[in-house]
């Protein structure tokens, strides 16, 4: 039962601080399914094995959390995971038009990544941005009023610039429109991978 | 029509950087959490009872006496429910980037009503950066010992974690929020008990708020329980964060008070219908809100009571504006989608029954609808939630289930014939 | 009305039901069943499948409320037959239905399947859903034992409570979410459960099913009978059943005293050696090397024979027998008279020198019955892993150190659990076990060295100052055996002394083989009589004149055979040269003996050297009593014929009594049974009659008319504390070698097999590498290494009876060298 540990020492000290920021051990379970997919790009095996180790808990109890939620990616993604938003107030303004476009310019249907390993599609229900529908997200990054021309230039972008960091500011001047509420605050900060960009998970991006 | 800005003040003030912690202290922030801590536990709780908020997160619960309901044992906890996910709902996102510390500060209140040492903000795992903003919120007050040991030179201490979700929109169901919490699966508990009051978060007594019900604290001590029920209406205090999506010229989050009425907001606050259109319906309060239509709703006062009567809610305050060209299958189908996709899948109604509606209304807009098919949809939802009511009377666990009702007795009760219009010309009559 | 009761109105019958009860189970309780498919009495309500719905009023007018999460309370009315809640009902069976695949006729729960069943009864017509169903691969084993289908599964989380909430091991688990949630494992993770059949059980549709059992038959051409289960001496109930006769499927009996419906996987599919075609048939008497067939009359006649020489030359107490504790009371008790009364000697013993004083087992004070443990505000186990030897008892210590949950909030938090919790566990053993994860105490110790650690805790200083107050709070219940095989077995009665001074205690004292409390009450010991009376009670007149002088124990039984002392030796379901913890002393001594009978089912290691082997009848094919080890005298059944030839031991020992110019005096085990509660005090009054008819959970001896004349306070005589720089723990494993586990393969494979287990630290300090050979104090053997952390250094842990390894001895210092 016992996996070895394949995590960095710095990892696994980030792990440890996680842990011990909640009264119970299980707790750090999510935190920690992060730091998996950040440590190996997806959730892996050999990393839920981990995980279920260092919280001591069996891989399946881990497997069962880790599969409820969508974000946890347990097939390998791209290193830019574009998320269209389907649902309703996003599809009254046309995102199953915008959903083709990226579709047809990424050459893959959603749920599916491209053969560089450097696109994966997927169509989500609700991101938070129904006022600035339709809306997408790249790394969870969002990106808000995207016609669907823009969606195309916002996938060549992606192929041509090949940004390390992914910022929302950035997207959104380049491919955006109307945003949902004034983001008035300039912010460089923004993704490196395909999984949410936030400090205590050791996955966030450019400092500010 | 005007904002009446309370917890978005600071903001529309000051828009470069209403995030800072320089700036929320400029501008009087953190002063009233430091009263807190003199005023003591029955005067907060007395003083939120009095001010008659209700809760932001879709209950409309009133808070101060959810707080009332805390068992005596130690150690409690406060859980800040940000895991906004209904469909149309966008305000907390908002205040979570744009105005952090309110938040920090209103968690601090509460904490300190409800003698809570150990806070968690549940974030939903897509607000990666309303989640960066928090936090650097929560590292700032740890560095002026607003937070952490002995805050405020006090002898009280407050730990605030904030945990990122990852995708279940049954989080938001604050049982649910607490098995996640807890590193399970999102699996709302059974009820009876109601109220996480005695039971809550590893078992200890617990409070869950919403991001905006929390953010509303440092105000309701500032200007007091009257001044802050001044604000609104007598039934409905303070102001409501209306997130206004869907086919209006002006989608934004509006704060509002209560009493102004549907046409108001729609045509004045939310900028009317583009060039040529005309109002088909409206979703008064979130996916899971039964439909208002012109005819019968357009002059309604908007209250929790008047709404609730009217047969529908305010719930998160997400008003969807859908206009005369949106084919009300497809649009129904993609909220029974959206909930068939967010069940957890522990009840049977609910896991089995909501993805049945939505496969049938999926064939019936493809136009391979039966007559039938009509009679099945309103059984199956009948079986899920018996007699369509309003509120419903659930076979399930949670509202999840119910939800994905709402949309099939919508279109059923006002829009038949159109769903009779695809069934026989086999196909959308709006394409 | 009382007050722990309330008074409820249930389709407008007026019912006086207990508090806190749930309506599901006040309602089946008085006459009214409620559909369900996820709801099951000993485990937390999730009102999940939503079958249960009904109208509760609680004064607020009736609402549909599902009556396996609700509890009773004053004035409410229930209402299970309104339109609406059929409604209700038929529109979940309909939901379990639009995706179930209705294989019902290639299905092995076809026939004796709640959701068929209820369909049947509650269900409406015909389903109204034309879209595609939900397919997955079917069905997947999920491990050696069990099968996976789940299309089939109706998602009622039976079995991952279970496995999370019974035995501890949550190794399947709800995986995804919503319409595509299933029920599964980790990849490449199998649901290696020794309770795993458990799930097979309670699965309300045939999504979970034994391998063993698919496709063997049909459940209305099963014949069943209820029995007593003799893996280990918990007294599990079980129902048997069978086609054509042969055994075909073990089924756990919800009995609140012992198992509670519960089965080990050992009980449950620890059958396949009674069909073994290894079995015995005929009678075979030695020839050369080898044996021949006999017929009974010339075995017994050359038994008798050479049973009579050795008496008229060298005495009875030249002759002894070893067994007795894997048959019934009846047999047992057989063997016993046999001995006295036609022998003549007290040599006789049930015990294979693994486990502790005759008299402490049978008869001492204070003795605690299972259910103690539920009420128990401290329970001590130091003794064996009862994970491994005692599985249903480990559930029972599990669940009580957990505690139940009041209220119905389902919370997972392991504190919660914790806060709730009944009882605080301390146990004590050499190494990890089963229980560790529930324990609030865990005190490890090297062999040889519990003296000294019985006395620190007595003392209660230090580190153990915690574990002592906590003993301290009564009522406290002990379970004490002897933890390996290298222990000295008067440690656990130290223990049990040592509990006596405790606030409110009782004892369970531990001891594994089958019906060893059954042949230790009707005699099969050198120092005791039928009904828990002492040899040398001369008011025990029933047999006559018998030998009073206590006899030979089973370790002095071999000595005597080695020194030459023991002319005549019989086996009676005894395997001393795989049982022996010294095992090198059995080998020798059954070589050394001049004749040597085996009654068994199998040529074992031992029977292989006998002069004379007699074929018994084995499990489910004899009728008798047996007792556990609270004392409770419970009845096991027959269903099929025996093997060939093969007949009871009572018969065997009656017939070779006959022939040997006495008799018995025995037609039928039926009339031993009756001569038992006649002559044996504690049993006085335990007929079949009784146990069929009146007693359903059993007779705890002694009751009624009952007496025990003999009651033995435990001695405080520990002994010696032994120290060496490399010390042995070797103890028994649920799956071993033993004859009935070789026997029946798809267990005998589950084996953990022979190794060596060693301390990382100490494999570096000894330089071993993959293999090491170890040298006990009777046997040594050449294993593979494995490195356990959790093992203290200075221990090593070679499982008990492994395949390929021989008993290594009693004594703990033992060398290790790399090989």
């Amino acid at each position: 039962m016992t996996a070895p540990h394949r995590w960095s020492e710095e990892t696994l000290a980030r792990a440890r601080d996680l842990i011990a920021r909640y009264p119970e051990r299980r707790s750090a379970l999510m935190p920690l399914l992060y730091l998996a997919m950040a440590e190996e790009g997806h959730l892996t095996e050999a990393g839920m094995e981990t995980v279920a180790e260092l919280l001591g808990i069996t891989p399946a109890q881990v497997l069962s959390v880790a599969s409820f939620y969508t974000m946890y990616k347990r097939e390998p993604v791209g290193r830019y995971l574009i998320s269209c938003c389907t649902s309703i107030s996003c599809h009254l303004l046309g995102s199953d038009e915008l959903l083709a476009a990226i579709e047809d310019e990424a050459g893959v249907p959603a749920g599916e990544t491209d053969p560089d390993r450097l696109i994966t599609v997927e169509s989500v229900e609700c991101i938070g941005a129904c006022g600035g529908a339709p809306a997408v997200q790249v790394n969870y990054e969002t990106v808000e009023g995207v016609d669907p021309e823009a969606g195309r230039e916002l996938v060549r972008w992606l192929r041509k610039a090949r940004p390390e960091v992914i910022v929302a500011d950035e997207l959104q001047t380049l491919f955006g429109g109307r945003t949902g509420f004034d983001w008035a605050i300039p912010d460089d900060e923004g993704a490196v991978g395909p999984y949410p960009a936030f400090g205590p998970l050791g996955t966030a991006g450019r400092e500010s | 029509m005007n904002e009446t800005r309370l917890v978005t003040r600071r903001m529309a003030d000051h828009p470069a950087d209403s995030h800072t912690i320089e700036r929320y202290e400029a501008t009087g922030g953190y002063s009233q959490a430091r009263r807190s801590l003199q005023m003591g536990r029955e005067r907060l709780v007395e003083l939120v009872k009095e001010s008659g908020l209700l809760g932001r997160g879709g209950a409309a619960f009133p808070a101060g006496m959810k707080w009332s309901f805390l068992a005596p044992a130690r150690p409690a906890y406060l859980v800040v429910n940000a895991d906004e996910s209904e469909p149309g709902t966008y305000k907390d996102r908002q205040l979570l980037e744009r105005d952090p510390h309110q938040l920090v500060e209103g968690i601090i209140i509460a904490a300190v009503a409800n003698e809570v040492h150990h806070a968690f903000v549940y974030v939903r795992g897509e607000y990666a950066r309303p989640a960066r903003r928090l936090q650097r919120a929560v590292e700032e007050a740890y560095g002026r010992g607003y937070l952490g040991k002995d805050i405020f030179g006090s002898d009280y201490d407050l730990e605030v974690v904030v945990h990122l979700g990852a995708g279940a929109y049954i989080c938001g169901e604050e049982t649910a929020l607490l098995n996640s919490l807890e590193g399970h699966r999102g699996e709302p508990r059974l009820k009876p008990p109601y109220f996480p009051a005695a039971t809550g978060l590893y078992g200890k007594p617990t409070i869950v708020n919403n991001v905006e019900t929390i953010s509303n604290l440092p105000h309701i001590l500032e200007l007091g329980a009257d001044g802050f029920r001044k604000l609104g209406h007598p039934e409905d205090t303070g102001t409501f964060l209306f997130s206004v999506s869907g086919h209006v010229r002006k989608p934004g989050n509006y704060e509002l008070p209560h009493g102004i009425t549907w046409r108001e907001l729609i045509f004045e606050v939310a900028g009317g219908l583009r060039e040529g259109r005309t109002l088909k319906c409206w979703i008064p309060g979130g996916a899971s809100a039964p439909w208002f239509v012109p005819a019968d709703h357009l002059d309604l006062e908007i209250t929790k009571d008047a709404t609730g009567r009217a047969g529908s809610m305010l719930g998160s305050g997400a008003v969807v504006v859908m206009d005369d060209t949106t084919c009300v299958v497809r649009a129904a189908q993609r909220i029974v989608r959206f909930f068939a996709h967010e069940s957890c899948g522990q009840c049977t109604p609910c896991r089995e029954g909501t993805s049945w509606l939505e496969m049938i209304l999926g064939r019936i807009e493809e136009g391979a609808g039966r007559e039938v098919d009509v009679d099945v949809l309103l059984d199956v939802a009948d079986n899920i939630s018996v007699g369509l009511a309003w509120p419903p009377r659930m076979t399930t666990i949670c509202p999840l289930g119910p939800s994905a009702v709402s949309p099939v007795s919508s279109i059923t009760r006002y829009f038949k014939d159109e769903i009779m219009a695809h069934i026989h010309q086999a196909g959308c009559p709006l394409r | 009305m009382s007050e722990h009761t309330v008074r409820i109105v249930v389709d407008g019958r007026e019912l006086e039901v207990p508090k806190g009860e749930l309506v599901i189970k006040a309602a089946q309780d008085n006459g009214t069943y409620i559909p369900r498919f996820c709801w099951h009495p000993r485990m937390k309500p999730v009102g999940m499948c939503r079958m249960c719905l009904v109208f509760i009023d609680s004064g607020r007018g009736p609402m549909l409320t599902t009556a396996c999460t609700t509890p009773v309370a004053d004035g409410m009315k229930v209402d299970t037959t309104d339109p609406a809640v059929k409604k209700a009902q038929e529109g979940i069976l309909e939901f379990l239905l639009i995706n179930h695949p209705l294989d019902c006729p290639v299905c092995d729960r076809g026939g004796e399947c709640p959701l068929q069943d209820q369909t049947m009864a509650y269900g409406p017509g015909e389903s109204r859903f034309v879209e595609e169903k939900r397919h997955f691969e079917k069905p997947i084993p999920i491990s050696d034992l069990v099968m996976l289908d789940r299309e089939r599964c109706i998602l009622c989380a039976r079995c991952t409570r279970f496995s999370e909430e019974v035995s501890g091991d949550p190794l399947i688990e709800f995986l995804d979410r919503g319409y595509h949630t299933e029920v599964n494992t980790f990849p490449d993770h199998p649901f290696r459960s020794y309770f795993s059949g458990n799930t097979v059980q309670i699965c309300p549709v045939g999504a979970l099913t034994a391998t063993l059992y698919r496709f063997r038959a049909r459940p209305w051409d099963l014949v069943a009978v209820e029995s007593t289960c003799t893996h280990c001496t918990a007294g599990d109930r079980i129902v048997i059943q069978a086609s054509q006769n042969e055994i075909l499927r073990f089924l756990g009996v919800d009995a609140e005293a012992t198992n509670q419906g519960w089965l080990s996987d050992k009980c449950r599919f620890g059958f396949g050696y009674i069909n073994s075609d290894q079995r015995l048939t005929v009678p075979l008497i030695r020839d050369g090397d080898g044996f021949r067939e006999a017929t009974w009359g010339e075995a017994l006649d050359l038994i008798a024979q050479r049973l009579g020489d050795v008496i008229r030359t060298s005495g009875p107490d030249a002759v002894a027998a070893l067994g007795g504790a894997r048959g019934t009371n009846e047999d047992a008790y057989a063997l016993s008279k046999f001995m006295r009364t036609v022998v003549g000697s007290n040599n006789l013993d049930c015990r294979m020198d693994d486990t502790l004083d005759a008299e402490f087992l049978a008869a001492t004070v204070d003795r605690a019955l299972i259910s103690d443990i539920d009420r128990a505000k401290t329970i001590l186990v130091w003794g064996p892993d009862l994970k491994e030897e005692h599985p249903t008892l480990y559930l029972r210590v599990r669940r009580a150190a957990i505690g139940s949950v009041p209220g119905l909030v389902s919370s997972n938090s392991d504190a919660h659990l914790a806060a709730a919790a009944g009882a605080t566990l301390v146990v004590v053993h050499p190494r990890a076990t089963g229980l560790d994860p529930v324990a609030d105490f865990k005190l490890t110790y090297r062999p040889g060295s519990g003296a000294e650690l019985l006395a620190q805790l007595r003392a209660g200083e230090g580190r153990l100052a915690e574990v002592r107050a906590a003993l301290a709070e009564g009522p406290v219940v002990a379970l004490v055996g002897r933890t390996g095989s290298t222990e000295d077995p008067r440690l656990a009665e130290a223990v049990a002394a040592f509990v006596r001074t405790l606030p409110d205690a009782k004892i369970l004292p531990l001891a594994r083989r089958a019906n060893t409390y059954g042949a230790l009450d009707m005699g099969v010991a050198p120092t005791l009589l039928p009904g828990r009376v002492s040899i040398s009670e001369e008011t025990f007149t029933a047999w006559g004149d018998i030998p009073r002088k206590p006899g030979r124990d089973c370790r002095s039984i071999l000595e005597g055979a080695l020194a030459g002392d023991i002319q005549a030796l019989l086996l009676v379901g005894a395997d001393p040269v795989r049982d022996v913890p010294d095992g090198d002393l059995a080998d020798r001594a059954l070589d050394a003996v001049p004749f040597l009978v085996a009654v068994d089912l199998f040529l074992t290691d031992s029977a292989g050297r006998a002069d004379v082997v007699l074929p018994a009848d084995g499990f489910g094919e004899k009728e008798g009593t047996v007792t556990n080890l609270e004392g409770r005298v419970q009845k096991v059944n027959a269903i099929v014929p025996g093997a060939g030839q093969s007949r009871p031991d009572w018969s065997i020992l009656d017939d070779l009594a006959r022939r040997m110019g006495s008799s018995l005096g025995f037609g039928s085990a039926e009339a031993i049974a009756k001569e038992i509660a006649e002559v044996a005090p504690a049993y006085r009054g335990v007929t079949w009659d009784v146990l069929d008819w009146e007693a359903r959970d059993g007779v705890v001896v002694p009751g009624g008319e009952g007496t025990q004349p003999l009651v033995y306070l435990p001695a405080d005589t520990p002994g010696p504390i032994i120290k060496a720089d490399l010390v042995l723990h070797s103890a028994r494993t649920m799956y071993d070698d033993g004859v009935t586990m070789r026997h029946t393969p798809h267990l005998h494979r589950l084996a953990p097999g022979a190794a060596l287990h060693v301390h990382p630290d100490d494999a570096a300090r000894l330089g071993l590498g993959f293999r090491a050979r170890v040298v006990g104090s009777s046997g040594s053997a050449t294993l593979p290494v494995v490195t356990d952390p959790s093992l203290a250094r200075g221990v090593v842990y070679v499982p008990f009876n492994q395949p390929g390894c021989p008993p290594l001895g009693s004594d703990p210092r033992v060398t290790v060298e790399p090989a």
